[in-house]
């Protein structure tokens, strides 16, 4: 390299210096870039292609892999209903938490853009959830809240009502970890309230002017507005919530439990490769997690041209 | 058009092909090897003070052996198998594994366990616990220690409940209930009278009675009429309120042995295995008592088993097959490292480590100990490795027991659907 440099340096004409410099500030970037490129290709772009291969083995890790086709994905579908449960109990969780999760953030969004005193602090204490919702130590905490004996109890015990092991209870179990996903709306709620900033103010006064109330003003004003964020946080929050992982690991102690009511698809996957040493099988399984979220995510961007207005259209 | 939409779409997009494709990060990494000395790498699971003393036995052993250094890989329980699965797969298996018998086939059948039949001195270990560690006739695996699977009992809460201890030697599964129930009842709610369990050491115990065997060969040995009574033992026992309702119960059953209701004090009794009594007794802070197990009324036996604390094997893919032999030769029969581990990995197997160290064990080992002497007479068949997939056996029966005491399946339902999926997990 240094000699390549050394010859080129005697005929610094014109333009060819600029292209030369260029190049070079393109060999630096990519020298730059070279550790992220190889990470992606060892560390994600590598297991990646290697989980595809899995996904057709019978591989149960102390062994060679054999090739069986599509026997993975058949068996998931055909003879194996803890799998159907495990996309039953993802879904409901999906379809339940985010919507009440994204309400729940865009309410308290609109409290804290009235521009209380103290907003920084009250943001911080909405958002601290957020940061601790994905934690081990939180999904133990849960574990103890709604535990037989936990605070839940201890206050519905104040009125007289006594209470389950909510965790312990299959009919009650997933909705904890439900309610564990809504109390975690502060980064949908950062994400509105940034929106909420954006929509100019004359639009209020020019409504208020016209004799618009408050709710009207929402309806005709913030949430046409917002639909962007709202589908931002929509697409978001679906993907994450289909990966959830820790919540279930930790409060049901690693089996999905009581009675696999709370089996999720990503644990139920965890399982199968590392508990049941059918490597192949789970590598099937994330397969199809990506090809759901995947499909979801793309029926999402479809759907989005009836309801999202990007605010420069008619 | 618009570009307000588009710069939008964009970032959202990448936003969302980042978020689908994020995958879970992984550490790892070697230490560098020590000179021109022999490296053993160790794995094994458990609390912190089983790792002090394994390190202490680890010291003992390079002093005795300066060429060899061992390298401990410890783990807590819940992540080791997940860990050592791992490793074996990408052919980094460490020299000597510790194990349990329900993982025992699966490693030894797939090759990556070596035969140590005349490598380690094995004749010190009761004939019977020893073969538990046996397979297809090649000794894989050197059991550490023995359990048995009791019922524990705080006598003074039973005694406080206005009930009497039974007589272990001939009560049936109907008087453990109605014992139950009425140490429940006698102590006004405060107390139940026991925790139940669905631990496969419960089930071996109950099925042996019915002249039945948990495994036979690569299939289940128990029928579904047992299962179905089996089950029906935690029905009524929870009718009867003699353990907490199903919520609480599979609350409870969740812990482990230090958060259970004995060691609460709000439950007088629980089936374990026998190296948690002294966790159980030093939370309760109470002394504890180890009764058999009931029987059912023509049992042709008690059941009663010794079980295999866990197994020291080596790997076959070890370089230095001799030295591991050697280190685990020296766990199992030198009295030093007995007298620094003690009771830790189930009471010794070896005799005359035993007899080296009986004194200086806690006094709940030394009463399980005593327990063990008592029950010899009538111990059962020596226990052998299960078939492969049995290491899912425990959270199936969990599952199909929450199944039937929340009442979401009938005994019988459940009984075939478990034996039709335990079966196939076994077979797989």
């Amino acid at each position: 390299m240094a000699v390549n440099l050394s010859s080129a340096a005697p005929q610094p004409a014109g333009h060819y210096r600029s292209t030369k410099r260029s190049r070079r500030e393109a060999r630096a970037a990519y020298l730059f870039l070279a550790p992220w490129f190889v990470g992606l290709l060892v560390i994600t772009i590598g297991p990646i292609i290697a989980s595809l291969y899995l996904s057709f083995t019978d591989y149960n890790l102390l062994e060679e892999a054999t090739w069986v086709g599509l026997d993975n994905y058949v068996k998931m579908f055909t003879e194996d209903p803890r799998y159907l449960n495990s996309l039953k109990v993802t879904t409901i969780y999906v379809v339940v938490s985010v919507p009440l999760q994204l309400a729940f953030a865009l309410a308290l969004a609109l409290v804290l853009d009235r521009g209380l005193r103290g907003l920084t602090i009250y943001r911080s204490i909405f958002y601290l959830p957020s940061l601790l919702g994905g934690s081990v130590a939180i999904a133990i905490l849960w574990r103890k809240v709604f535990g037989a004996d936990g605070l839940v109890n201890a206050f519905l015990s104040v009125f007289g009502i006594e209470g389950t092991g909510w965790v312990s209870d299959p009919d009650t179990a997933l909705g904890t970890l439900i309610i564990l996903h809504v109390w975690t709306f502060g980064a949908p709620m950062i994400i509105f309230l940034a929106g909420l900033r954006q929509i100019p103010s004359s639009y209020y006064e020019a409504a208020s002017v016209d004799g618009a109330g408050k709710f009207r003003q929402f309806r005709s004003i913030t949430l046409p507005l917002l639909t962007p964020i709202i589908f931002f946080n929509l697409v978001l929050e679906i993907i994450k919530s289909f990966q959830s992982f820790t919540q279930s690991f930790i409060v049901s102690n690693g089996t999905g439990g009581p009675a696999d009511a709370t089996m999720f698809n990503t644990l139920y996957l965890y399982l199968s490769g590392f508990k049941h040493f059918d490597m192949g099988y789970a590598a099937a399984m994330a397969w199809v997690l990506l090809l759901i979220i995947a499909g979801l995510t793309g029926v999402n961007f479809l759907a989005s041209k009836y309801w999202v207005f990007y605010g420069d259209e008619k | 058009m618009s570009s307000v939409k588009k710069t939008w779409s964009a970032a959202l997009l990448a936003t969302a092909v980042l978020a689908v494709t994020a995958a879970c990060g992984s550490g790892g990494g070697d230490a560098g090897g020590a000179g021109d000395k022999i490296k053993l790498r160790f794995s094994y699971w458990g609390s912190d003070a089983r790792q002090k003393m394994t390190e202490e036995a680890i010291k003992k052993f390079e002093a005795k052996n300066p060429t060899i250094d061992v390298e401990g890989e410890f783990s807590d329980f819940a992540s080791y198998y997940e860990t050592l699965s791992t490793k074996v797969a990408a052919s980094d298996a460490p020299d000597v594994i510790t194990i349990e018998i329900r993982g025992l086939r699966e490693y030894a059948d797939r090759g990556t366990l070596a035969d140590l039949t005349g490598k380690v001195t094995t004749g010190d270990i009761d004939a019977k616990l020893l073969g538990s560690g046996s397979v297809d006739g090649k000794q894989y695996a050197i059991p550490t220690g023995a359990n048995v699977f009791p019922l524990v009992v705080n006598p003074s809460l039973v005694e406080k409940s206005k009930a009497k201890m039974p007589d272990d030697t001939k009560w049936t599964w109907d008087e453990y209930v109605e014992w139950a129930g009425k140490i429940t009842e006698g102590s006004g709610g405060s107390v139940y009278g026991t925790q139940l369990s669905w631990n496969p050491g419960f089930l071996e115990i109950y099925a042996t009675q019915r002249g039945e065997k948990l495994y036979q060969g690569n299939k289940l040995g128990v029928s579904p009429q047992t299962l179905k009574d089996w089950w029906a033992i935690m029905q009524n026992m929870i009718k009867v309120k003699g353990s907490p309702d199903a919520a609480k119960t599979a609350e409870v059953g969740a812990n482990s042995v230090d958060q259970s209701l004995l060691a609460t004090n709000t439950g007088a009794s629980g089936m374990w295995w026998s190296n948690q009594l002294g966790a159980a007794s030093k939370a309760a802070g109470a002394e504890l008592d180890l009764l058999r197990l009931p029987k059912t009324p023509d049992a042709a036996s008690g059941g009663m088993f010794l079980q295999p604390a866990m197994f020291y094997t080596a790997s076959s893919k070890s370089e230095h097959p001799a030295e591991a032999a050697k280190f685990i030769d020296f766990m199992i029969n030198d009295p030093e490292a007995g007298g620094i581990i003690l009771s830790d990995r189930g009471i010794p197997a070896s005799s005359k480590v035993l007899a080296a160290v009986k004194d200086k064990l806690p006094p709940a080992d030394q009463k399980v100990l005593t327990f063990m002497d008592s029950i010899k007479g009538e111990l059962g068949d020596p226990v052998t490795a299960p078939p492969k997939g049995a290491s899912a056996m425990e959270d199936m029966l969990k599952r199909y027991t929450e199944e039937i005491i929340f009442g979401r399946m009938t005994p019988d339902d459940a009984a075939q659907k478990f034996l039709t999926e335990a079966n196939a997990a076994l077979a797989g």
